[in-house]
């Protein structure tokens, strides 16, 4: 339809909606920047499987939220810090909710992190160019753990006590770092406030910025690279074209259709 | 030669770009619709274990009792007692189970920094270890077996680190007299309280006695640990502050009551030289 038939009223209204959207694109180009990744191209045979790391990215944003949420309850001081966990547990209206989704929203965000990187090792997906990518997801791995690490103290509770003070025991038998390790995370000689103040920084500043950078520049590389297709997949895209073969030498020289050909 | 594998990635991967934009779909709604519905399954099951986890506590579901999923919260940390299961969430269960192993004091530095330190190093290196091109599993034989070995040892030793049995103290304090038979101290009464408090302690929840209690972190066996004539007051002094020996792992157990306490525990390891 040529824009001439719609009415007056109708182009104004258009105009006006659009206008706080062309005033954002002028002044960042944002709107072009989701518009390129919502509609950007993704090979035709992308499967279930290649939804672990938008799943894994969720269970993020879940922990994200709860623990924003349960830091408005929690207090990071060892005579408190327990009443605090049994107030928000038994007393703050759905607090049980938000305190359950992170503590198990925990189990299941590692869990994705080993199905995700799975996934990726099957399809060979860590390959040309993908290799520094792979390289940050091992990272987010890493420090994934690692805030199941510091998580796990904050409760004060006698499981969350004695785990710790092996753990950082454990961190102190390293060569060379371990003492220096175990040292910075106890904040002293013995386990006490300054431990758990510590562990709480950590958990909810330290590694939780350094893993919303880290997913940012991950996501950034799948966008910017693409997202492999099934190995398996008859039309993988990137895939060696074979030349149709002339009819009458089929199943004589040609070998079969891409046998042996690397996808 | 080196240039030409280099050729040819690039080469796919220019391919690969041209595939998708000739023939792939957009990203919104194709895929991102399988996208959402994983995710809401995600938080779905979230949520479905939050609900668990706290409606199976028996009672008001406040107590510290365990439901399905284990307890809300165990006793508030108390620094004051040895009576100590160390065990961290079950995602690090085979490390803790790699820790029973490697025994103190020789190997356990393996277990507790050498695999997991060589795991990550390999997992980093990994995309450097494999330069072929071919992503097919079939035609990658060296990385199947090794994912299948990966995945079966995790398993193995996630398993086994679940259930893996601590010691009670109640029930390990009734083998206290056997052991007093066995190993000849039933008439010195400082070893026999050592041994009762050895037994209610925790120590075995790292250490074994004459089969007794579990290997954990390396902790070795205590049968016989007498053997060496070091004397009472070199236990003593080792359980009230083990660190000052080089020993990082086992915590301070400076705190057991009292100086006769820690007494009594270092006669009764003194006399442990094994059964008779």
């Amino acid at each position: 339809m040529p824009r001439s038939r719609k009415s007056a009223r109708r182009q104004r209204m258009e105009a006006a909606i659009n206008y706080p959207i062309e005033w954002l694109e002028e002044r960042s180009g944002l709107i072009g920047g989701v518009r390129y990744f919502l509609f950007r191209k993704v090979p035709s045979d992308t499967n279930w499987m290649q939804t672990l790391g938008s799943a894994t990215l969720t269970a993020f944003i879940v922990q994200a939220v709860t623990g924003a949420i349960l830091a408005m309850y929690y207090k990071p001081d060892p005579n408190s810090a327990y009443q605090s966990i049994q107030h928000i547990t038994n007393d703050v209206w759905l607090g049980w909710l938000v305190r359950g989704m992170h503590r198990w929203g925990a189990s299941v965000f590692i869990i994705l992190m080993f199905f995700h990187m799975a996934r990726v090792f099957l399809f060979g997906a860590y390959k040309y160019p993908r290799e520094l990518n792979w390289i940050v997801g091992v990272l987010l791995l890493a420090l994934g753990m690692l805030e199941g690490f510091t998580g796990y103290l904050l409760p004060w509770d006698q499981t969350a006590y004695w785990a710790t003070v092996v753990g950082i025991n454990i961190n102190g038998t390293a060569p060379f770092l371990g003492p220096f390790l175990a040292q910075f995370l106890r904040g002293g000689a013995e386990i006490g406030p300054d431990t758990l103040a510590r562990f709480y920084s950590i958990h909810m500043l330290l590694i939780p910025g350094a893993l919303i950078g880290l997913i940012g520049l991950h996501l950034y590389l799948v966008v910017r690279l693409g997202v492999t297709s099934p190995p398996w997949s008859k039309e993988a895209a990137g895939a060696e074209r074979v030349e149709k073969p002339k009819r009458g030498r089929r199943g004589l020289l040609m070998p079969g259709a891409r046998g042996g050909i690397p996808r | 030669m080196a240039s030409r594998a280099l050729d040819e990635r690039r080469a796919q991967f220019q391919r690969y770009k041209e595939d998708v934009k000739e023939r792939g779909k957009p990203f919104y709604p194709y895929a991102m619709f399988h996208d959402t519905v994983m995710s809401l399954v995600v938080v779905s099951v979230i949520v479905g274990l939050a609900v668990i986890w706290k409606f199976t506590v028996p009672g008001d579901h406040t107590s510290t009792k365990p439901g399905l999923l284990g307890p809300l919260y165990t006793d508030k940390a108390d620094p004051g007692t040895t009576n100590f299961v160390p065990r961290p969430d079950w995602y690090f269960y085979f490390l803790f189970y790699l820790l029973r192993i490697f025994k103190w004091p020789e190997s356990v530095i393996l277990g507790t920094v050498g695999i997991p330190t060589i795991l990550l190093m390999i997992m980093l290196a990994l995309p450097f270890l494999d330069l072929r091109r071919e992503r097919r599993l079939l035609r990658r034989p060296v990385a199947i077996v090794a994912a299948i070995l990966t995945v079966l040892s995790m398993g193995v030793l996630t398993y086994k680190g679940a259930t893996a049995k601590e010691a009670l103290a109640s029930e390990v304090v009734q083998a206290v007299p056997t052991w007093a038979k066995r190993e000849g101290f039933s008439g010195n009464p400082q070893a026999v309280a050592g041994a009762k408090l050895f037994a209610q302690s925790g120590c075995t929840a790292c250490h074994t006695y004459l089969g007794t209690g579990s290997s954990n972190l390396g902790a070795p066996d205590l049968t016989a640990i007498g053997k060496g004539n070091q004397g009472a007051q070199f236990f003593s002094s080792y359980v009230s502050n083990p660190r000052q020996f080089g020993n990082k792992v086992m915590p301070v157990f400076g705190n057991l009551g009292s100086q006769q306490n820690i007494h009594n525990i270092g006669v009764f390891l003194s006399v442990s030289k094994g059964p008779k």
